[in-house]
């Protein structure tokens, strides 16, 4: 009796020195520097609210604030894990009507002025193009996240409230996305393309245009103590394999989000085991757009019977070597909040026993007058990208299966988007990325009437009324059931039936630490809690 | 200018004497240039293999095969497969058609274009030679690829814009070629000899300049069909060439080849092999002809 | 010979002209243009927008009135504004000029350095096995395409010894030997490739004076063989291999667009595709236009050398 009690005691002491030498492993260390990657340049500088691109967004990051963002040392992105960065508190009044944000004191620009609720101002009234706006963005990508704010008021200098238009949970959360960094009211929208004066945990240093982009720390970062790295480095590298070299030999320490396939990672992992992987979705998913105004996509049976030929599994494994989920169009579970289980999933088109889909397509196609006798030829478009090539050429082979004969068109970059959103396609291969798991962002985005990111040009009254519905749902499972009824109506009319959403294989050297990729890449890499362990 | 006479079949023809077989010169060629035969072997076995690629193929070589991906040469791929699960081997001998193609006909469009331009702008000489060479020289400043390269993006990417833009850069090259061997071809006597004899001069340029300058422009074209294969890959590998489905050599080894190297590494063994030998061929073949046809440029 | 000198400076003024206006001319015949890809970036299309901007960047006066203003600008030195950067284009382009520069000189160096003792073994032993391999040697690198060349070193690199030359340029002030093996590689790469025309060139117009008759008549007066070689020989054999240095050095710059992309170097090369595909005009054409003025150049200083070399051809044309 007695002897167990002295085991118990000496296994308890030796658990207490384990848990302690562990804490004393995982303390962060303050210094050091870090080299992280870009697959291009900066498309306009720091410029994010006139980009649409992670090429912008994510080396970005170190430089800005939000006014709240998704808690960086935790992978959700859920409104319980919202950390308050320019705001220390905020609260929802009047039946999610008003939005008061309490702003952090003695907060200084990079440029030593005092950040103020006349920057948040300054950056809102500006994005929603309010009519006494003080400043004009050259290109506005996300103007319709704001249609519903009727008014910002900032009374004193420490206060912001959004007065909005009718009630809409989903706005706390679009503020917290890696797009909605807050610019300052004295400094040029124009002067974020060729540089940057944010509040950020890093200041710019130098940008060589073409080369790289260099942050050193910020002395008077709000957060005391951080950020534990001196500096950062990003460098551009065009060459996928150059990339995937350089991070293999350490000279870049940690993946570009977005860019680590399955196969790499397993490449990477066979090559340097000591790399720590983490598979996360991208909340990027593959669709096909198809132009609803001409035919014969106008025709309600084609479009389904599209949706139908393409096996989504067997896209996975075939173009993304299984590194991609099924999912409608919300981001499914457990990578986003909104999503579609799997059983759910299994009653829409494209995800039941490749037979019995293929037969259902042919039997629409027939019910729309086309045979083997009369074979419907079109043209695919996409971008021509190897990436976006190689799911277009998949999906014309699937749909060859069901008498459909389509044929590659690539479109180079310049003109990709005005082809889309003139009409000028029939079918195309698609990539959408979504700045932030809410379904408001997701669907006055991509599906909602005039819309120019609407590629499809889809319009339907009824979708319309289930969108504005679930984006004044206070209740959240209500709300839930709501979008999940919207999943189903969207994939049933087949304006752009969702394939899959991809997955990242987010690699690090072991000594990175507290760097926690997200579910979405766009919202993380502040950098402010990540350091180096050697 | 012209210490040695032309080539001895070139001339006979001129003066009407009869032809040596053909074998016997085949013949005579191999043994004496044993590294142009091999050039020539290498380039006939790429003709065949454009040829014949649906017989020679395995398999469909724009079939995706999801359980193949990235799989070792062996039985079931020749040469292995990439990560969509395409036959190596399949691509790149359907490979050889795309780049033979691309590269004979842009090779033969600039060439003949730019042979007609050296050739009128030779004989005619005067004004029109000076003013054709200045923009012959234009064409020319710019290097192969970056003319190419902005042809290309101008153009879009489609196997038609990819052969304009190649030739494009190739007609000053020819135009300066033929022109050097016109200008040495009108001061010979049998020339002269035909224009005493009241001969107009198209009949002159095309009857008896032109044959002549065949020797030269043989050459040209072998050599320039090597750098029109190596221009298409470069374009291919860079975007901005041929576009898919049609299986590129050059294309094969962007993008995903460079990334699954380390894990598949016949993903750039191979195709850069293929452009290699059909280039190498090419060259063997260009230099030993030139050795054979027109001993004056072996220094140009 | 000051006349010979202004008529060519003239010729190539001419020329410059006329190339400016071609690469005008086809840029504008691009689809798309910089509001384009703007858009793309921003991942939707406003036409409101679209036409501010155009006004913006002066894109919306006629096409002659663009070409004269930039005809203007040049003339005043300015090289205008990036459009995608909105800095001054002179700016962007310098710092890339001396890695261009840098790694073309190097790989010339090598070409020479690797072709001309090549050429001459190959010439002295010539129809032997050795010449054989030699062309076949040198005639390997003229037909690997350079980006492949330049891929497999890298990827042998990590894939043997887990290393690669740095991927940010390390300037010879910072650290001179990392610098040099960052140059080292693609010099090499680049200059194989170079050396096969230069050693054929060496080869056959060796070759070619060999069979003079004073030099037979030399070797029959008793001179060793090694001296009729190096002193008479070569330097009539110069005269060639300077012409087609000079045409190299064209060809190089245009070999260099892959092998800055595959080592990362940041140099004009890789710049100008970038360009090009942003269709960012002012950059496209000052940097063509740069080149084309670094090649002519260097063909009247390789036409310049050969009259030197060459007195024969100092008076005629």
């Amino acid at each position: 009796m007695r002897r167990s009690r002295i085991v118990a005691a000496a296994l308890s002491a030796l658990a207490v020195l384990a848990a302690a030498s562990l804490a004393s492993a995982e303390t962060p260390k303050s210094g050091g520097h870090l080299n992280l990657m870009q697959r291009e340049d900066l498309s306009q500088g720091f410029a994010v609210h006139e980009t649409s691109t992670i090429a912008t967004s994510f080396p970005s990051m170190p430089c800005f604030n939000n006014l709240v963002v998704f808690d960086q040392t935790k992978r959700a992105e859920t409104v319980e894990n919202l950390v308050g960065e320019l705001a220390e508190k905020w609260s929802w009044q009047d039946n999610y009507r008003n939005l008061v944000f309490f702003l952090r004191r003695n907060v200084k620009w990079h440029d030593g002025q005092p950040f103020t609720s006349k920057d948040v101002k300054f950056t809102f009234d500006m994005l929603r193009e309010a009519p006494d706006a003080p400043a004009k963005l050259r290109i506005n990508p996300r103007k319709d996240w704001y249609t519903n704010v009727e008014a910002i008021e900032a009374a004193d200098p420490y206060t912001v409230v959004f007065r909005l238009k009718r009630p809409q949970p989903g706005l706390l959360v679009m503020l917290a996305s890696g797009y909605t960094p807050i610019y300052a009211a004295h400094v040029n929208p124009a002067a974020y393309r060729t540089g940057c004066i944010g509040t950020g945990p890093f200041k710019m240093k130098e940008w060589r245009k073409g080369e790289f982009v260099d942050y050193v720390k910020n002395p008077d970062y709000f957060m005391k103590g951080r950020p534990y790295l001196d500096s950062l480095r990003y460098v551009v590298i065009k060459e996928r394999g150059t990339r995937t070299a350089a991070l293999q030999a350490g000279q870049l320490d940690v993946s570009f989000p977005g860019e680590t396939t399955k196969t790499a990672a397993e490449q990477l992992k066979k090559a340097v085991p000591g790399l720590v992987i983490t598979p996360v979705a991208q909340a990027v998913s593959d669709n096909i757009i198809m132009n609803t105004k001409k035919p014969p996509f106008d025709n309600l049976k084609v479009r389904l019977a599209v949706s139908y030929a393409i096996d989504r599994k067997a896209l996975i494994s075939a173009v993304h070597q299984g590194g991609a989920v099924p999912g409608a169009s919300q981001q499914p579970k457990p990578y986003g909040v909104w999503g579609l289980l799997e059983k759910d999933l299994g009653t829409l088109p494209g995800y039941g026993k490749i037979e019995d889909m293929r037969a259902q397509a042919r039997k629409l196609l027939a019910e729309a007058g086309i045979t083997p006798q009369n074979p419907l030829k079109v043209e695919m478009s996409t971008r021509a990208i190897a990436l976006y090539v190689d799911m277009a050429s998949f999906v014309i082979n699937e749909l060859k299966q069901v008498g459909i004969e389509a044929t590659l068109k690539q479109v180079e970059t310049a003109q990709w988007h005005s082809m889309a959103t003139r009409g000028d396609y029939q079918i195309g291969a698609n990539l959408t990325g979504l700045g932030v798991d809410e379904p408001d962002a997701n669907y006055y985005e991509n599906y909602a009437c005039g819309s120019p990111r609407n590629y499809s040009q889809y319009c339907s009254e009824e979708v319309m009324k289930m969108i504005e519905q679930q984006s004044q749902e206070l209740n959240p499972q209500k709300r839930l059931a709501l979008v999940a009824a919207l999943q189903k109506k969207v994939e049933a009319d087949a304006a752009r039936p969702l394939l899959d959403w991809r997955l990242d294989y987010f690699t690090v050297w072991p000594y990175v630490k507290g760097m926690v990729p997200h579910d979405n890449i766009y919202n993380f890499g502040r950098m402010a809690d990540v350091w180096r362990d050697k | 200018m012209a210490t040695r006479p032309l080539g001895v079949e070139a001339a006979s023809v001129s003066l009407g004497l009869r032809r040596p077989g053909a074998w016997t010169v085949l013949a005579r060629f191999c043994r004496k240039k044993p590294l142009g035969a091999i050039g020539g072997l290498l380039m006939v076995v790429m003709f065949l293999t454009a040829v014949f690629a649906n017989q020679l193929a395995t398999h469909d070589p724009i079939a995706t095969d999801a359980g193949q991906s990235l799989a070792r040469p062996g039985p079931d791929h020749w040469l292995g497969s990439d990560h969509l699960g395409r036959d190596i081997y399949s691509r790149v001998v359907h490979g050889a058609r795309v780049s033979l193609i691309v590269g004979l006909a842009s090779t033969l469009l600039g060439s003949v274009f730019g042979g007609i331009i050296g050739l009128l702008s030779g004989y005619v000489g005067g004004k029109t030679d000076l003013i054709t060479q200045r923009v012959m020289d234009i064409l020319q400043g710019l290097p192969l690829l970056v003319l190419a390269l902005v042809m290309s993006a101008a153009l879009g990417p489609s196997i038609p814009n990819v052969v304009l833009a190649i030739s494009i850069p190739i007609i000053p090259r020819a135009a300066r070629v033929i022109r050097a061997s016109v200008l040495s071809i009108r001061e010979m006597q049998y020339v002269e000899a035909a224009r005493a004899v009241g001969l107009r001069h198209v009949r002159i340029a095309f009857r008896h300049v032109l044959p002549n300058t065949m020797g030269p422009f043989i050459v040209l074209c072998t050599a320039q069909l090597g750098s029109a294969i190596l221009v298409e890959a470069a374009l291919s590998f860079l975007g901005l060439g041929v576009p898919e489905p049609y299986p590129s050599w050059g294309r094969m080894l962007s993008v995903s080849a460079a990334e699954y190297a380390q894990k598949a590494p016949w993903l750039v063994l191979f195709p850069g092999l293929a452009i290699s030998l059909a280039v190498f061929g090419s060259n063997l073949l260009g230099d030993a002809l030139r050795d054979t046809l027109d001993p004056r440029l072996r220094g140009a | 010979m000051k006349t010979y000198i202004a008529q060519r400076l003239g010729i190539g003024l001419l020329t410059l002209l006329g190339m400016s206006i071609v690469i005008f001319g086809m840029l504008r015949l691009a689809p798309g243009d910089i509001v384009d890809i703007l858009f793309s970036t921003g991942g939707y299309v406003n036409p409101v927008e679209r036409v501010a901007i155009e006004k913006e960047l002066g894109l919306d006066r006629p096409v002659w009135v663009q070409y004269l203003e930039w005809m203007r600008q040049i003339l005043t030195g300015d090289l205008g504004k990036s459009y995608r950067y909105d800095l001054p284009a002179w700016e962007i382009i310098r710092p890339l000029i001396p890695v261009t520069l840098e790694l073309a000189i190097l790989s010339l160096i090598v070409s020479v350095a690797l072709g001309v003792p090549l050429g001459v073994i190959s010439a002295v032993r010539q129809d032997t096995p050795l010449d054989y391999a030699l062309r076949v040697f040198s005639l390997a690198g003229l037909s690997m395409p350079s980006f492949w060349l330049g891929m497999v070193i890298i990827l042998g690199l990590v894939a043997w010894i887990g290393w690669i030359p740095p991927v940010t340029y390390v300037s010879p002030s910072e650290n001179f030997w990392l610098h040099a093996v960052q140059f080292a590689l693609p010099s090499l790469a680049v200059g194989y490739r170079s050396s096969a025309l230069i050693m054929r060139i060496t080869r056959s117009s060796l070759l070619e004076v060999m069979r003079e008759d004073y030099i037979r008549t030399a070797r029959a007066k008793g001179q060793s063989g090694s001296v009729v070689i190096w002193r008479h020989a070569l330097q009539n054999a110069i005269l060639p291999v300077v012409t087609v240095i000079g045409i190299e050095f064209a060809f190089l710059i245009g070999g260099l667009v892959v092998t800055e992309t595959v080592f990362n170097l940041p140099g004009l090369a890789r710049f100008l595709v970038e360009a090009i595909l942003w269709r960012d005009y002012p950059i496209v054409q000052n940097l063509v236009m740069f080149i084309a003025i670094v090649v002519i150049v260097s063909n009247l200083v390789v036409d310049m050398l050969y009259g030197f070399l060459d007195p024969r051809v100092r008076y005629g044309h």
